[in-house]
């Protein structure tokens, strides 16, 4: 590393982010060694927002719980899986949450639809009262931020990528459902995530 | 140069958020090969979407979660972090072993639809061979197959018809290697769905996977990254037809 690198990292603000991804980082560590405190540490802090985007993409608590029990079981039993050079640990904690519920809810696909009808709505009213909704477990400052960058979206690009993510569908599944070209889900959802991306690392700086 | 980089942030960019499909999902794979390993460009999109998918969830309201589920999971590995509840899977006959080795189809996909032609496939009803395994309620209702394929071991799979979930067995697996798992696929014409990932524990494995098992035509186990992947990358290791089934 150069010399002019290692002053200008001397000379960085300490952001909150790094401190949290710092301590996740020890936590993960700890693991190594068979640690169990560190891993409630881990498990308490992330499994609510977990069981959250389970739940949002499977639909049924039950389900959610299974999958949250299921990832961080596999983290468990081998910390080793977390490649730091890939990522942050929140990162990949709901990466493996959401490869989960998505590849249960399209096993799922024709029960889900069924009750899909009925649900939307209910999903809906959620979100519309998110933010007064006083049960906030943890990572308030996450929430709002992440928040304010997918609000600030151009609304086509959120809703490819609010589709996408959280209902799990298929770029093919969200073009057949809104008439959308296959190949404008797909640029909206690059543009999308590149502005939620530098939106995400600028509030970090 | 500089080479352009437009196709694969696109696919990458869909393939963080899980919704990559089609031919599209072999597109990216080319353009990954084409651009190759040591493309900077391509780790840093692939970083940056994979970060900004994760913190996707926290626009979420946090839902409480039980906290018997941590202990649950702290007491099921009884401080080794690799022993799970197994349950015994009965040993086939050698002779049945090596003639199921023997076979060795090279199947996939389409053509596991098709695997009833190469394929042998034991099914029972599962109280009739499993009767010293005590943590299975076998009913003559249930199904029990036997997985066959090139690798070594046994793998077993028991199901009830028209109810939801399987049970797998296994027991003398081969390790599917560093960073690397087995995945369950259920193969539905010529499309297969995940079944979910598993690493045997000294070559074991005893997984309960919530999977429609009615519509499948054939189910397949590849070994594939850590991650467990959505659509398989490799070939089958283990298959088994259900077509035939009575």
């Amino acid at each position: 590393m150069s010399q002019a690198m290692l002053m200008l990292e001397r000379s960085a603000p300490i952001d909150m982010g790094d401190l949290s991804e710092a301590g996740d980082r020890d936590l993960m560590a700890r693991l190594h060694r068979g640690d169990e405190e560190a891993f409630r540490g881990l498990f308490h802090r992330y499994a609510p927002t977990a069981k959250a985007l389970a739940q949002r993409v499977v639909r049924q608590s039950h389900l959610a719980e299974e999958i949250v029990q299921e990832a961080f079981m596999a983290v468990w039993r081998d910390p080793g899986a977390y490649d730091g050079e890939r990522g942050s640990v929140r990162s990949w904690l709901m990466g493996m949450v959401h490869h989960r519920a998505v590849d249960l809810v399209r096993r799922e696909e024709a029960h889900r639809r069924r009750a899909e009808a009925a649900i939307p709505q209910a999903i809906e009213e959620q979100a519309d009262h998110a933010d007064d909704v006083v049960q906030q477990l943890g990572l308030p400052e996450e929430r709002r931020i992440v928040r304010a960058a997918l609000a600030d979206l151009p609304e086509e690009q959120r809703d490819v990528l609010e589709s996408m993510y959280f209902d799990g569908l298929s770029q093919s599944q969200i073009a057949e459902k809104t008439g959308i070209p296959l190949g404008t889900v797909k640029s909206r959802t690059m543009l999308g995530m590149r502005r939620m991306r530098d939106v995400l690392a600028e509030v970090e700086r | 140069m500089t080479r352009d980089h437009t196709v694969i942030e696109e696919l990458m960019a869909v393939d963080a958020l899980g919704g990559l499909d089609g031919d599209d999902r072999a597109l990216l794979e080319r353009e990954r090969e084409s651009h190759g390993a040591a493309c900077a460009e391509c780790a840093l999109l692939e970083k940056g979407f994979a970060e900004t998918a994760g913190r996707l969830a926290f626009a979420l309201d946090a839902e409480p979660v039980d906290d018997a589920v941590v202990d649950r999971i702290l007491g099921s590995s009884d401080g080794s972090p690799a022993s799970e509840a197994v349950v015994e899977i009965p040993q086939a006959p050698r002779d049945e072993v090596e003639e199921r080795r023997a076979r060795r189809p090279r199947v996939w996909l389409a053509a596991a639809a098709a695997a009833a032609a190469v394929v042998a496939i034991a099914v029972v009803a599962a109280g009739t061979i499993v009767p010293s395994t005590t943590s299975v309620q076998a009913t003559t209702s249930q199904r029990l197959v036997v997985f066959t394929g090139e690798t070594e071991g046994t793998l077993a799979m028991a199901f009830t018809p028209g109810e939801p979930g399987a049970v797998f067995w296994g027991s003398d697996l081969p390790d599917p290697g560093a960073d690397r798992v087995y995945e369950i696929w259920m193969i539905e014409g010529d499309e297969a769905v995940s079944g979910g990932c598993v690493t045997p524990t000294d070559g074991v494995i005893a997984v309960r996977v919530e999977a429609s098992i009615g519509t499948t035509d054939a189910m397949a186990v590849t070994t594939e990254p850590s991650d467990c992947p959505s659509t398989p990358s490799s070939e089958p290791i283990l298959t088994a037809d259900l077509t035939t089934m009575v």
